[in-house]
């Protein structure tokens, strides 16, 4: 799973790409193709993630 | 303290003491005859052993007291310097082994303003400043959405179950990282410190430090210069959560953030997922908006174009039908219907050719004159 917050870097930055400049369709369309798929899976990520809890042991520590 | 010891019997040579039976009778009598009491002097002459035990001298003008304190009475003390002056609540005896009268110290209280805490606090906080560890500059951002937080705390308290349910409600995209110390008692301070150094060799983005309210005492580890400095040397950002928000400890100083509460701690590591969600909401909407944006400009520039298209061709038109105009007046110079208006005629035979010459008119051969208006025929006489 994408680190979330490279997931939503990339996808501010379409945005503000696909606002900023004066692309040509082909290019419009794949950022916002990119967009759409990574909106997409940081949704699902928030949605359906579970915190885990690890715990790590002090006796393991001297190494 | 066991039968008396014949007075009469050490009167003579024959009849003397052993030296373990003189401190011994000696400690006895000091014993009963001085019950636990509070002794006020000057410390001067203070060693701590490695054991942790505590050897000084109390004195005043006059006189001057042997005195030990034990490790598990002085563990959570800040160590007291020579010529400060204290109150020590101690049994008076006599250490056998080497004959001395000393007191055994349980408590020890000092008379500076603030007492033993403030006086060591204030020393290992100057030394932090002096280091340049309290400097605002030194204080790391947080990171906006972190993957891993660890937690030093105790395991089973109620600090850990408070952090646990606030991350696993704002930000459950993270790992919890627990790391159990023990945060009161002798061995805090170790405990706390080897948790650390720990963590500060996992790939972990912020770091909680947290501890229920307490006593003076029971933060104490937290208050430890040793602490402080393993706080300030760790590679990621800690938040420090120590006792009530009025107890403000050398952890807390050095920490990148202080947080009031374990809880207030583990809102300041997460971002809210509400809050995101909604955000990327916003960014979909944007999205969407932008691709309209950009592909009005594509349906202009297309229309734009096919307007100079239409333009192009329109001025090809025109010119085409300049050159109709001009081919045609041509056209019509030549037309042999010109021809015949000039007076001149045409005549062909039933099958159309031209009859041009005066062998192709016979006498008798019918033939058709085209003049300018119309046609007629003819027999050649």
């Amino acid at each position: 799973m994408a680190e979330f917050s490279k997931q939503l870097e990339r996808l501010e930055a379409i945005v503000r790409k696909l606002e900023a400049e004066d692309l040509d369709l082909d290019e419009a369309l794949r950022l916002f193709e990119e967009g759409v798929e990574r909106l997409r899976v940081a949704r699902e990520q928030l949605v359906q993630a579970e915190l885990k809890v690890k715990k790590v042991l002090e006796i393991e520590s001297p190494s | 303290m066991g039968q008396p010891l014949d007075l009469f019997a050490a009167a003579s040579a024959e009849g003397a003491w052993s030296v373990g039976e003189v401190t011994k009778r000696a400690r006895a009598v000091i014993e009963a005859g001085l019950p636990p009491l509070w002794v006020r002097g000057e410390i001067t002459g203070f060693k701590a052993w490695r054991s942790g035990h505590w050897y000084f001298s109390l004195r005043d003008k006059t006189a001057q007291l042997r005195c030990v304190m034990f490790a598990k009475q002085n563990y959570m003390l800040p160590t007291p310097v020579d010529g400060m002056q204290v109150f020590v609540f101690a049994r008076p005896s006599i250490y056998e082994e080497k004959g001395d009268f000393q007191l055994t110290v349980m408590e020890l209280l000092s008379t500076a303003e603030g007492g033993l805490w403030k006086l060591a606090f204030e020393k290992a906080k100057a030394a932090l400043l002096k280091d340049g560890l309290l400097d605002p500059a030194r204080k790391r951002r947080l990171p906006a959405f972190p993957r891993r937080i660890a937690v030093v705390t105790s395991p089973d308290g109620a600090v850990l179950r408070d952090i646990q349910s606030v991350v696993g409600r704002r930000w459950p995209l993270a790992e919890l990282i627990v790391v159990p110390a023990q945060v009161q008692g002798a061995k805090a301070e170790a405990s706390v410190c080897s948790a650390l150094n720990r963590i500060s060799r996992l790939p972990v983005d912020v770091l909680i430090v947290g501890r229920g309210g307490g006593s003076v005492e029971d933060l104490w580890a937290f208050n430890s210069e040793r602490v402080a400095r393993a706080v300030a040397a760790m590679p990621m950002p800690v938040i420090s959560a120590i006792g009530h928000e009025t107890d403000v400890t050398l952890c807390d100083l050095v920490a990148d953030f202080r947080a009031p509460t374990p809880s207030a701690a583990a809102e300041a590591a997460t971002p809210d997922r509400a809050e995101v969600l909604a955000h990327c909401g916003v960014l979909g909407q944007r999205l969407a908006r932008a691709l309209r944006i950009a592909s009005r400009h594509v349906v202009e520039r297309l229309n734009r174009t096919g307007d100079r298209l239409t333009r192009g061709m329109d001025h090809r038109l025109e010119r085409s039908r300049a050159l109709l105009t001009a081919h045609s007046a041509r056209l019509d110079a030549l037309s042999p219907l010109r021809v015949l208006g000039r007076g001149y005629a045409v005549a062909r035979d039933a099958d159309g050719n031209v009859l041009k010459r005066v062998a192709q008119l016979p006498s008798g051969k019918e033939f058709q004159l085209r003049v300018s208006d119309g046609e007629v025929n003819g027999r050649v006489q």
